[in-house]
């Protein structure tokens, strides 16, 4: 039943149209598949199968997924459908394809797990498990084909995980390393490795396999190599493959890293590639490598971190790295603390270090402590019984870490300083796994912080000078005898840790036998734990001379310890000195009796300082050493032999061996760097030194302290900071820079030699930028500085301020002016001494030698820097305020220009100083007024300002004084002696008003000052001022508007200065309304000089123009002229107040007596306008004259103006025949004085006028001809034309002559008769 | 082929909310997670943030946050914020714990730490379905103009990669267009569930 629906549903899968159909039939089998019988299922399943070949993907998909439950359900139909995984491998649609990986890829993991269980339970495989491993031996080579074939890329993604799978699967799982976070590894349940596999399983053969992942893992790095030609997701996936294969089998991580590191350079060639995700994806590789905690893995640490750099995920990585280190710490506290407290059991019985402990103050060097734990459980457990020095290191090692890493006395209330000494003491402590933490720790303080940390730790120095022999083994470049193996062992013990035991082991062992090899165990330990497993170049204390003891001392500190014991309580333990006390305390009843005391004298003895008078030691002793077998008496003179005997009873041999040790690194030290000594951050030295004096006494005297003479002292400091600079310049690293920075400083701060701040300049200044100049400079100033605080009495001032020049001189010299430095180092040092303030003001006012065009940069860099201190340094501000005020008047244009356009532009504008700007420009341009000596007016301008300014340190009134003085004497000298000249004087005012004019545009409002002292101004200063107010009306536009309140109510005297003024404001444009209404309302009211109408005329309208009009004639031609250009122009809005005509016609409107005009002004004033042909043409004259011939009176000068008329254009003439005509009509014989001017005209235009002429009556045309007489021929002549004479009055005849006297009558009636008219019409 | 898509930021809040909202709008299938501890909010400062836990409704870090200073934080955009997010869902979650919510085909990351994130806890998983899932990050500020942005860029790379259908055929060039057009840098990784 069951069988025949599904054959059924089957077949509907297969054959039917509808694809919704199909896949509901082919579901509803798949569930009677699975719950049918299994011997029936068989059957069903092979028609199933069939379904491979449907056309339909989503059928042959929804196929796969029944066979991926399939497999999931372990079913041993598997067998029957596994061939169709193989055939959809090739599908030609990419999504079946994909899956039928996916699905072999998990059967893969499913049947091999059932394989190994399979036999590991029953010991036998089933058949059809056999059979599908077979088949899946078939897929996996298909997959792996797929890889490299042409093809879609979703398959070969897949394909790769298939291979990493494959790979995960037949490595051995040796580890958990990867699931190191407990998140992880809860969600994770345990894998198939091939470890599952029975040696003797029938099929799978361990072996062939896991050669087989070796051989899959090649493929995987093969897809790398030939990444250039593949898609760069496949890249990706590879390497995210391999990156889960490192991290899941540590076996492969070395070659996978390597793969990756070669691979990361060639990804640039990849084109088509988005090779940013490629890269991304190596940075995601090692930053998971970061995070495993397996050994192999963190040894690479550094090479993952050094590539993260490079990648710029450094950031990433140390944040990766802090996590880590939390988390080993965490299981490793766990861990300790059983180990700690076994161990605290066994240090206890150490009296000496349980003694060492109770003493121990909050105060001191945890590193120390850890190291005291290190050596005294070193020694309980080894000492007695270590006949080889070479057991020494290793196996010891994590011991030493398990007691000494919780420091007893850690708690407490510990400054920062002492918690991070005590820090670094708990990871040292950790030995080998601490080193990483250590110097990431160590990387990250700050520079300042580690200096501290140095200096805090420097109170811990033996006060034991140790040879110097040590220093010239350490490759410095101290000359030193090495050829002394017990020197070079006793060095090399120090300084490089597990070397010294190869030096130990391949020393004449039978001499130094067990003792020997407990002095070098100790020596080893201490060092081991310390600096030498780090990198050395890495660590950046030990660019630190001083430094260089502080890990190193750790192997005697109780003698340190001691010290500071005799130092705070040198009354009550009067017998404790820094070199008694070792002996001192190693009396205590802790002894190992059966070794016999034999100290290692000769280590300590064997001082080779050169250039100083402690030599005390020579070789000899070495030899005997080595020969004699630790003969400590005949070694040593007696004070050496006093110690023995003072140490040897009751002290065990360790200690002993430890102490000169202890020597020969405080003399180290010393000679090393002996500035150290002398500073007062070591007070504790100097009593310490007279208490190991007094003690030497009855003690053996050990070489103690090498007093180096001052040349010595001096040559050593200056020693030191040349290393640590020359390193400084070469060192690429930052946190060694900081570190350098902060030592470089301390040492400044110690040195008081001249040349060394120099060489130190030159240095700093070289590379100023990228080395981080700035920084260290600014570094040692504020040290200086913290101590010229400290201690006013103290040379450090003095150094300061020399250095601060120098730096900033060679700043000057060696940078292009553009260059910011200058300003930001004086804007961030922490003191300006008045010297740099005296630069300063050289810079901005003199002219440096060379006159090239590099002065003026450094003047806008000097003013530059002028101007950041005046916004940034309060306490200077005035100081450099009259710098920048001083340049504002400085003869040389261009240094004046620049200080003027700082002043106006910035520093105006701040409001604090702009009261004192203002009180000094307004002082000069006064002092230009009155032309007083400007020497004088600039002190006195000087002390008003810092009367202003308010308190002023005295320093800075001594620098403004000499400011005031010098620049200004040699201008000043010339100026006054030639003071006569007005050009001069011109300029000299010039110049000192450029600076208030500069203000004015600013602030309007002063210029009332200009105007109030306007009055009483020489001419050359008016002259100044009048170029001054024209740039700065110019400037002002629009702004003008302050300035009304000065118009309307201008001081006497100011009158040219307003119109100057207002002629600017006017200029070009036009005139505001509100300036109009003002300079109306000041002429209406208070100045009834017309002038100052002029500039806005061309606002006015007509009705406006024409009552002023008088006025304006009135005025100089010259500015009559400028005011009809201005009516003529009007405005743009309104048009010309008046035309050319109504102009004409206003000017013969004027009325001489009516305007209290003379008419000679109003004859000049016509004149000037026929002077004008463009403008008052002969149609304007025309139009004019017409207008005006009309008018009754005629005005006074019509007449004139015709005859000028007709004189400037002669064609005129028949218009000019028409006016006269009209004059005639009117009887301009009845106007006596346009009389004289008819005639005159009609004479000058005659014959044309013979016409008008003969219009007259009679009598007039006789009075004209008795006037004109030289009229009367040609009249006649003219008259007598037969044309003419017909018309001509009879009267008029006879008057010519030309008829008889008998037709007189007739004329006279006509004549009689105009004369009644002429009054009518006037 | 509906794809499935995940928008992860740090919080939950801003950015993956932001593309959140509009792809969901526009119809896509998406989720938006956070990667960080908890949840952070802006305060009054910037050295007191407002915490909470992964799961805290938005609505009552909506009332929390408007009784403590209802002004300053509809001035600073955190109320309006809210208020969007929770009308798209009901609490931020995060992208550690979201193996429950089945798998993603496209995860969108805004942010470098969170790409990291995303591809070292898909790392820490176990692969087992052998899916694939397309990782991208797109760099985008944390505030609510560069969010505006950034969604809106999310939104226009999301109908491009459904658009192209197999996504591994063509994610090199879908990715380097997207670039050139936007001038944007992304990256991609592929990891599996």
């Amino acid at each position: 039943m069951a069988r025949d629906q599904a054959l059924s549903l089957l077949a509907a899968a297969n054959n039917h149209g509808d694809l919704a159909v199909k896949l509901s039939s082919l579901k509803q089998a798949k569930d009677i598949l699975f719950s049918v019988e299994p011997s029936q299922a068989a059957e069903l399943f092979s028609y199933l199968a069939e379904l491979q070949s449907s056309p339909e993907p989503l059928v042959r998909k929804y196929l796969l997924e029944v066979i991926d439950d399939a497999g999931a359900k372990g079913s041993e139909h598997l067998v029957i459908l596994f061939p169709v995984l193989l055939t959809f491998l090739k599908d030609n649609n990419p999504i079946v394809a994909t899956q039928s990986i996916i699905t072999g890829t998990k059967i893969f993991s499913s049947v091999l797990e059932e394989l190994a269980l399979q036999f590991q339970r029953r010991g036998i495989v089933q058949r059809w498990l056999e059979e599908l491993w077979t088949g899946l031996i078939k897929f996996r080579d298909a997959v792996l084909g797929i890889i490299f074939e042409a093809g879609p890329i979703g398959p070969k993604l897949l394909s790769i995980k298939f291979l990493e799978t494959f790979i995960l699967c037949f490595t051995l799982d040796s580890t958990e390393f990867d699931m190191c976070n407990p998140e992880v590894i809860a969600r994770q349940g345990s894998m198939f490795n091939v470890s599952w596999i029975a040696d003797s399983h029938p099929i799978l053969n361990p072996h062939a396999l896991m050669s087989d992942a070796n051989r899959h893992l090649e493929i995987l790095l093969e897809i790398l190599l030939s990444a250039s030609k593949l898609p760069g997701c496949m890249t990706i996936t590879a390497v995210n493959s391999l990156v889960a294969i490192a991290r899941k089998r540590p076996v492969y991580y070395k070659t996978v890293l390597k793969a990756l590191l070669d691979f990361s350079p060639s990804i640039e060639m990849a084109k088509g590639r988005h090779t940013v995700s490629i890269q991304y994806s190596l940075r995601t590789a090692f930053l998971g490598f970061l995070r495993c905690t397996h050994p192999i893995m963190t040894e690479s640490r550094e090479k993952l971190l050094k590539e993260l750099r490079a990648m710029n995920a450094g950031d990433a990585a140390d944040q990766v790295i802090r996590q880590m280190d939390k988390i080993m710490r965490n299981n490793e506290r766990a861990s300790r603390e059983l180990q700690f407290s076994k161990d605290d059991q066994l240090s206890s019985q150490l009296h000496i270090s349980g003694e060492l402990t109770k003493k121990r103050t909050a105060q001191l060097d945890n590193e120390n402590q850890n190291n005291i734990f290190e050596a005294s459980s070193k020694k309980s457990r080894h000492g007695p019984h270590n006949s080889k020095t070479t057991t020494a290191s290793d196996a010891k090692q994590d011991h030493v870490n398990g007691i000494s890493a919780k420091p007893p006395v850690l708690d407490g209330d510990l400054t920062p300083v002492e918690q991070m000494i005590a820090m670094i003491g708990a990871l040292i402590a950790e030995g080998e796994r601490g080193v990483e933490s250590l110097e990431i720790l160590i990387s990250n303080i700050h520079a300042d912080l580690l200096a501290d940390i140095v200096i805090t730790n420097m109170k811990h120095l033996p006060k034991n000078p140790p040879p110097l022999t040590r220093y010239g083994n350490l490759s410095l470049n101290h000359p030193s005898d090495t050829s002394d193996p017990a020197q070079v062992v006793g060095s090399n013990g120090f300084a490089t840790s597990t070397q010294s035991l190869d030096h130990l082991a391949q020393l004449p062992a039978s001499s130094l036998s067990t003792t020997s090899g407990a002095v070098s165990d100790t020596f080893a330990t201490a060092n081991l734990s310390t600096d030498s497993k780090r990198d050395p170049r890495r660590d950046p204390r030990r660019l630190d001379p001083r430094r260089l003891v502080a890990p190193t001392d750790m192997s005697q500190t109780y003698v340190v310890e001691e010290n500071v014991g005799t130092v705070q309580h040198p009354t009550v333990e009067p017998d404790f000195n820094p070199v008694s006390s070792s002996s001192v305390l190693l009396s205590a009843p802790q002894s190992v009796p059966e070794f016999a005391p034999q100290p290692l004298p000769t280590i300590e003895t064997d001082i080779n300082l050169p250039d100083s008078p402690m030599t005390i030691e020579v070789d000899e002793p070495i030899q005997k050493y080595e020969v004699h077998d630790f003969d400590a008496n005949v070694i040593t003179p007696d004070k050496d032999a006093n110690n023995y005997l003072h140490l040897s009873p009751s002290s065990g041999k360790e200690e002993d061996v430890v102490s000169p040790a202890s020597m020969d690194l405080a003399m180290l030290d010393e000679a090393y760097s002996p500035s150290s000594e002398a500073s007062d951050e070591l007070p504790p030295d100097i009593p310490n030194v007279e208490a190991s004096e007094s003690a030497s006494a009855e003690l053996p005297v050990l070489p103690l302290y090498i007093e180096l003479d001052e040349d010595h002292q001096i040559r050593a400091r200056r020693l030191a900071l040349e290393r640590i600079i020359n390193k400084y310049q070469n060192s690429q690293r930052t946190d060694i820079k900081q570190t350098q920075i902060a030592l470089v400083a301390r040492l400044f701060a110690q040195i008081d030699v001249s040349d060394v701040i120099e060489m130190a300049q030159k240095l700093i200044i070289s590379d100023y930028e990228e080395q981080k100049g700035h920084e260290l400079v600014l570094h040692i100033l504020y040290h200086l500085h913290s101590l010229v605080i400290s201690d006013s009495a103290s040379s450090a001032a003095a150094v300061y301020e020399n250095f601060l020049l120098g730096v900033a001189k060679s700043l000057l010299v060696d940078l292009p002016a553009s260059n910011k430095s200058f300003s930001r180092l004086l804007g961030e040092v922490p003191n300006i001494p008045d010297s740099v303030l005296g630069m300063l003001d050289d810079m901005c006012t003199k002219s440096h030698s060379g006159a090239d065009g590099r002065d003026g940069d450094r003047v806008t860099q000097g003013l530059g820097a002028v101007w950041s201190l005046i916004l940034s340094r309060p306490f200077i501000r005035q100081a450099c305020l009259d710098i920048a005020l001083k340049c504002t008047v400085h003869p040389k244009d261009d240094i004046q220009a620049k200080a003027i356009r700082l002043v106006s532009n910035k520093l105006y504008a701040v409001s604090y100083i702009s009261n004192s700007i203002e009180q000094f420009a307004k002082n000069m341009f006064l002092s230009a007024v009155d032309q007083h000596s400007s020497d004088a007016l600039l002190s006195e301008s000087a002390i008003s300002d810092r009367r202003i300014g308010g308190q002023v340190e005295g320093a800075e009134t001594s620098t403004s004084g000499s400011q005031v003085s010098e620049p200004e004497i040699s201008p000043d000298e010339t100026m006054k002696g030639v003071l006569d000249d007005s050009s001069n004087i011109f300029s000299q005012a010039h110049r000192h008003m450029s600076l208030f004019f500069a203000l004015c545009a600013k602030k309007p409002v002063l210029l009332q000052l200009v105007f109030d002292s306007y009055t009483r101004s020489s001419k050359a200063v008016k002259q100044a001022v009048h170029r001054h107010i024209t740039v700065l009306m110019r400037a002002l536009g629009s702004s003008y508007s302050d300035l009304l309140h000065i118009i309307s109510n201008p001081p006497q005297g100011s009158e040219d200065l307003l119109t100057q003024v207002l002629h600017l404001l006017s200029e070009g444009r036009a005139p505001p309304t509100d300036l109009v209404v003002t300079v109306k309302h000041l002429y209406e009211t208070r100045l009834k000089d017309a002038t100052i109408l002029i500039p806005i005329l061309s606002a006015f309208s007509r009705d406006e123009v024409l009552p002023i009009f008088p006025r304006l004639v009135q005025l100089p031609l010259p500015k009559f002229q400028m005011a009809l250009a201005h009516i003529l122009q009007g405005s743009a809005h309104t048009g010309p107040a008046l035309t050319p005509v109504e102009v004409l016609v206003a000017i013969h409107d004027i009325s001489p007596e009516r305007d209290s005009l003379p008419l000679k002004k109003i004859t000049d004033t016509c004149s000037a306008c026929f002077e004008q042909r463009t403008v008052f043409t002969q149609q304007v004259l025309a139009k004019a004259l017409n207008q005006m011939v009309d008018r009754t009176p005629l005005p006074l000068l019509f007449m004139r103006t015709v005859i000028q008329a007709i004189d400037a254009f002669p064609s005129l003439v028949d218009f000019v025949m028409d006016i006269l005509s009209k004059l005639v009509n009117r009887q301009v014989w009845r106007m006596p004085k346009q009389w004289v001017g008819f005639l005159k005209c009609i004479s000058q235009t005659q014959p044309h006028s013979f016409k008008v002429l003969l219009q007259l009556p009679s009598p007039q045309l006789e009075s004209a001809l008795s006037k004109y007489p030289n009229l009367r021929g040609p009249l006649a002549a003219y008259t007598n034309q037969s044309s003419i004479k017909t018309s001509v009055p009879r009267t008029t005849l006879v008057l010519l002559g030309l008829a008889s006297e008998t037709q007189m009558q007739q004329p006279h009636a006509v004549s009689s008769l105009h004369a009644s008219d002429g009054p009518t019409s006037t | 082929m509906k794809l499935r898509h995940a928008m992860v930021c740090s919080s939950n809040q801003n950015r993956s909310m932001e593309a959140h909202w509009l792809l969901k709008r526009e119809g896509f299938d998406v989720a938006s997670y956070g990667t960080g501890q908890h949840v952070k909010l802006p305060g009054p400062s910037l050295r007191e943030p407002n915490v909470y836990d992964f799961g805290t409704p938005y609505k009552q870090m909506f009332d929390d946050l408007r009784r403590k200073d209802p002004e300053l934080y509809r001035r600073n955009g955190i109320l309006p914020m809210l208020k969007r997010n929770l009308s798209v869902k009901t609490a931020p979650q995060r992208w550690q714990e979201n193996a429950a919510d089945g798998t993603f085909d496209v995860v969108l990351t805004f942010e470098e730490k969170v790409f990291d994130m995303v591809l070292e806890d898909l790392h820490n998983r176990k692969h087992v379905l052998l899916k694939p899932v397309l990782v991208i990050n797109l760099e985008v500020k944390d505030n609510h103009e560069e969010a505006a942005i950034g969604g809106r860029l999310a939104l226009q790379l999301c109908q491009e990669i459904e658009a192209a259908g197999n996504w591994e055929e063509c994610v090199d060039d879908l990715i380097m267009n997207f670039e050139r057009q936007n001038h944007r840098k992304l990256v991609y990784s592929i990891s599996y569930y």
